[in-house]
């Protein structure tokens, strides 16, 4: 009796495990978890088109997951053969994903590509492609798009105060606030200054990797020096910028320390829960060049626009995928303008489509998200697409051999260490230096 | 001087002693090969070329079964080189384990050999290599004791009779062996793969099975003395800061944990168990919730700054931690975090010392006239300090490599312009920054020799020079 419990027990067991270790073989879908259930339902709708216009049914189950859409390329490289099938990225991870052999498939379908080519603003189509062995190959689909914006308090600004950053700062002197915290100390949070233009041309101070060529990179000119001793000034003024307290941005905001902070999409939820109504949305300042902070050949009373990095989420195919014959036609679907639409309305993501703010009927509201989508759209005339994605090392030069930690250095004028036009211009020439690839 | 010179002549001389033993003990290993294969039976001389033939002549049956298929299996796996995730195991990881991949890959045909698969592949294959000579020796072994037994007129042994022995005489071997399995798969494999990872170019722009990477030699380890890079500028800042913080980390808990434990110990307090209580409830917590509570609690905007502030102490908030103005600031303060942390832990073991001193050793000290100061410094410190001899090396040591405290309360900052590694930054968090953050993770591995280097050498050292370890029988 007892041998047979036994052997009971251990046919159980062995069923479980069985059971257990046999994977069934979904269609993977990575997407950010704000947009997972709207893309679940999405692909419900795919798959019931698809059933009704062919004759045998689409033969897999499709399971949207959620995934950090900042990390989802790091994870997906770790491994490429538990990852899914179509995974959104980040544009700037393009480089890495395309390194070496390639771990995602470049788009081969004529209508996938002429959809991406008629969709989409030419400033993404730059970087959504690469050159792979002398061929140019399209590899991301851009669905959503992003850029840095203003929140600020209405409590204390008015929307002509929020026009430029000395309208703020001096709001912050009177108040004995601070002007700005930044939410943090990467490329991004610099961004601001770095990629400021001179309204008066429109060109921009910096060449970054310009068509994707590591030596077209410049950082060193006058109008640079000059925007950062501005930036220097602004970040070591009392009532200036600052990195956010080691509370977090979102209690500088809520406690008043700060008026302002610079942000994302991403940081709207947080930005609304600590200002509720007070909670106002533009677009970045401009600032005026003073004598104090002019060098070489620029004019005092220069009139700079803030910049940003304006960013495109894609899809991207998983080269190991077995499912590559299904996956474009279901790509030509999720990208569509109707559904980035459809995924403003129900997510309030931004879409990547370039006349979203004239053809979408829901981009015509006065709601706050309206304002949000509305002031990163107009950011995109000031800002430029992170230039990483061409080639895996320039994301790596950019962002991890901790250049923006110094270029805050030169703000935060950290030790004292420069008080000098000949100080800052020997750091912009290290920096410059980590930009193009050099290790010392 | 002459101490100094003792030691270092002492410590020499054991080296060369432990190599002389190990050329000792790989030669008997080969006499006694050579010696059974002369004095052992045509199945034992057999067995050097057939594994299991031995036992078999002797009609163990099962056993040299077992051993003829573990043959059979090793030459199969080492022949077909069977594949995982498209990198073989076998012959071909051996070669592997010196090219590391020469397949580049492209767009659309195969991708990259995975360098990192071939190279724990290889390391796997030597495992192997190692376990089977270990089980080919046994084989050797087994049949040659069971020619001994026939000579002298016994029966060999049936499979039945081995498995008892192990429940019986050799029950420690089968006690010990999934310990020495998991010591094997979980430890010592991944060591060894970090150590050889430490020896190649996989960096940050290696993706395994996207690109290939290389053997570099010592390079990784040369970059600490002469180049000029992260490694080169940080690694003595970091080293003597995780040295310091070991250092008052470990005895500020110990001194204030021996403390505490005195004064709740003392006859004049009341409600000894509810102090005891109250102190391991923060052993009870999660660490890393009173780390990140802590945290809030100093934070720019938490209560700690708002009192400083009503108070009038402050003007504007204080940033005590990884924002602090300079490094002292907040090396003070996860200091000092840290006591909240560790206190309870010495606490709570002196306490339970000071209730088993020997009652007696005070009696004859109070005969002796001895003052109470006096007892305590000549008998309680003492039998303190014998009894935590140990807890305090690993104390030290896990203080070396304490993580979470540094990760959670400051992230290493405040950070070094153009280093990755910040101020309150230990080896081991600047190890996961490295690695984990910056992709370097040959770097990370460099850094993780030498943090094993130290803790291993401190561990050694102390221990062995400390009373507990030479006087061991003393308090027993």
């Amino acid at each position: 009796m007892k041998r047979k419990l036994m052997l009971l027990v251990m046919l159980a067991v062995t069923l479980f495990i069985a059971l257990g270790c046999s994977r069934s073989n979904p269609l993977v879908i990575w997407v950010g978890a704000e947009v997972q259930e709207f893309y679940q339902e999405k692909m419900e709708e795919y798959i019931e088109y698809y059933n009704a216009n062919n004759d045998e049914p689409f033969p897999f189950v499709v399971e949207v997951r959620a995934a950090d859409t900042g990390s989802a390329a790091a994870t997906f490289l770790d491994d490429m053969d538990a990852g899914p099938d179509i995974l959104t990225v980040a544009h700037d991870n393009l480089g890495r994903l395309i390194a070496g052999a390639g771990a995602i498939r470049p788009v081969q379908s004529q209508a996938l590509l002429s959809q991406i080519e008629s969709q989409n603003p030419e400033t993404f189509l730059n970087v959504i492609t690469a050159n792979v062995g002398g061929t140019e190959y399209v590899f991301g689909i851009p669905y959503e798009a992003q850029s840095l914006i203003l929140y600020y308090n209405k409590k204390y600004l008015t929307e002509e105060d929020v026009q430029t950053w000395e309208g703020i700062w001096s709001v912050a002197q009177e108040q004995g606030k601070r002007s700005l915290s930044i939410t943090g100390t990467d490329g991004f949070n610099n961004s601001f200054l770095v990629l400021s233009s001179v309204v008066e041309t429109g060109e921009r101070i910096v060449r970054l990797y310009e068509d994707g060529v590591l030596e077209n990179t410049e950082f060193v000119t006058d109008y640079m020096v000059s925007v950062l001793k501005w930036g220097q000034r602004f970040f070591t003024s009392p009532n200036g910028a600052r990195q956010a307290s080691d509370s977090g941005w979102s209690a500088d905001l809520s406690t008043e320390t700060s008026l302002t902070v610079i942000g994302g999409a991403w940081h709207f939820n947080e930005a609304r829960a600590s200002l509720g109504n007070n909670l106002g949305i533009a677009v970045l300042p401009q600032f005026t060049l003073t004598e104090d902070d002019v060098y070489g050949d620029v004019q005092a009373g220069t009139v700079m626009q803030s910049g940003t990095f304006t960013d495109t989420k894609m899809f991207v195919m998983n080269r190991s995928s077995d499912k590559l014959d299904y996956l474009e036609d279901i790509l030509l679907f999720l990208t569509h303008k109707d559904v980035q639409e459809q995924s403003f309305v129900r997510n309030s993501t931004l879409p990547a489509y370039k006349n979203a703010l004239q053809e979408f009927d829901a981009m015509q509201a006065d709601d706050i998200r309206t304002q949000l989508a509305v002031a990163q759209i107009a950011m995109f005339e000031h800002g430029i697409p992170q230039p990483f994605g061409r080639e895996a090392r320039f994301n790596v030069f950019y962002y991890q051999r901790q250049a923006p930690d110094r270029i805050l250095s030169i703000l935060r004028n950290t030790d004292n260490r420069f008080n000098t036009d000949a100080a800052i211009v020997t750091e912009m020439i290290a920096i410059e230096r980590i930009w193009l690839g050099h290790r010392d | 001087m002459d101490k100094k010179n003792n030691f270092i002549v002492e410590t020499l001389q054991r080296f060369g002693n432990a190599f002389v033993r190990f050329a000792q003990a790989i030669g008997r290993l080969f006499k006694g090969f050579i010696a059974r294969f002369k004095d052992g039976s045509t199945g034992t001389k057999v067995a050097h070329l057939i594994m299991g033939f031995g036992n078999l002549t002797h009609k163990q049956y099962i056993k040299g079964a077992l051993f003829f298929v573990l043959q059979i299996g090793f030459l199969l796996i080492f022949m077909l080189n069977p594949e995982v995730n498209d990198t073989p195991i076998g012959f071909k990881a051996l070669q592997n384990f010196i090219t590391l991949g020469t397949e580049e890959g492209d767009l659309f045909g195969r991708l990259a050999d995975n360098s990192m698969l071939m190279l724990l592949f290889g390391v796997v294959t030597f495992g192997l290599i190692v376990v089977f000579l270990a089980a080919y020796t046994a084989n050797i072994k087994s049949s040659y004791a069971s020619d001994l037994m026939v000579r002298e007129g016994k029966k060999p042994l049936t499979f039945k009779e081995d498995l008892a022995e192990l429940l019986d005489s050799r029950f420690h071997v089968l006690l010990i062996t999934p310990t020495i399995i998991g010591v094997l798969t979980f430890t010592l494999l991944p060591t060894i793969f970090m150590i050889f990872i430490a020896f190649t170019d996989f960096d940050r722009e290696v993706v395994p099975g996207l690109n290939l990477f290389n053997w570099v030699g010592f390079e990784n380890f040369a970059q600490i003395f002469t180049g000029s890079g992260e490694i080169a500028n940080r690694f003595l800042p970091v080293l003597s800061w995780t040295i310091t913080w070991a250092f008052f980390a470990t005895f500020s808990c110990y001194i204030g944990g021996i403390l505490l434990a005195l004064l709740i110990n003392k006859r004049t307090v009341r409600f000894k168990k509810l102090w005891r209580t109250v102190f391991i409830l923060t052993i009870a917590l999660p660490q890393f919730i009173s780390l990140l509570a802590m945290q809030q609690i100093l934070s720019e905007h938490g209560p700690v700054n708002a009192m400083l502030m009503n108070i009038g102490i402050l003007d504007e908030p204080f940033a005590f931690l990884g924002q602090a103005r300079t490094a002292t600031t907040a090396r003070i303060s996860v200091l000092t975090i840290n006591l909240w942390i560790g206190v309870p832990y010495t606490m709570l073991m002196t306490s339970g010392i000071l209730m088993n001193v020997p009652k007696d050793t005070y009696e004859a000290a109070q005969i002796d006239g001895a003052t109470k100061f006096q007892a305590f410094r000549n008998i309680t410190v003492p039998y303190i300090i014998f009894i935590t001899t140990p807890y305090l090396i690993t104390s030290f040591i896990g203080n070396i490599t304490s993580f979470n405290i540094i990760f959670l309360l400051t992230g290493g900052d405040p950070n070094v312009p153009g280093s990755v590694a910040g101020q309150t930054d230990l080896l081991v968090t600047w190890l996961y920054s490295l690695t984990i953050e910056e992709g370097d993770v040959n770097i990370g591995s460099v850094i993780a020799i030498f943090t094993f280097i130290i803790t291993a050498s401190a561990t050694l050292l102390s221990y062995r020079r400390s009373k507990a370890y030479k006087e061991e029988d003393t308090f027993q």
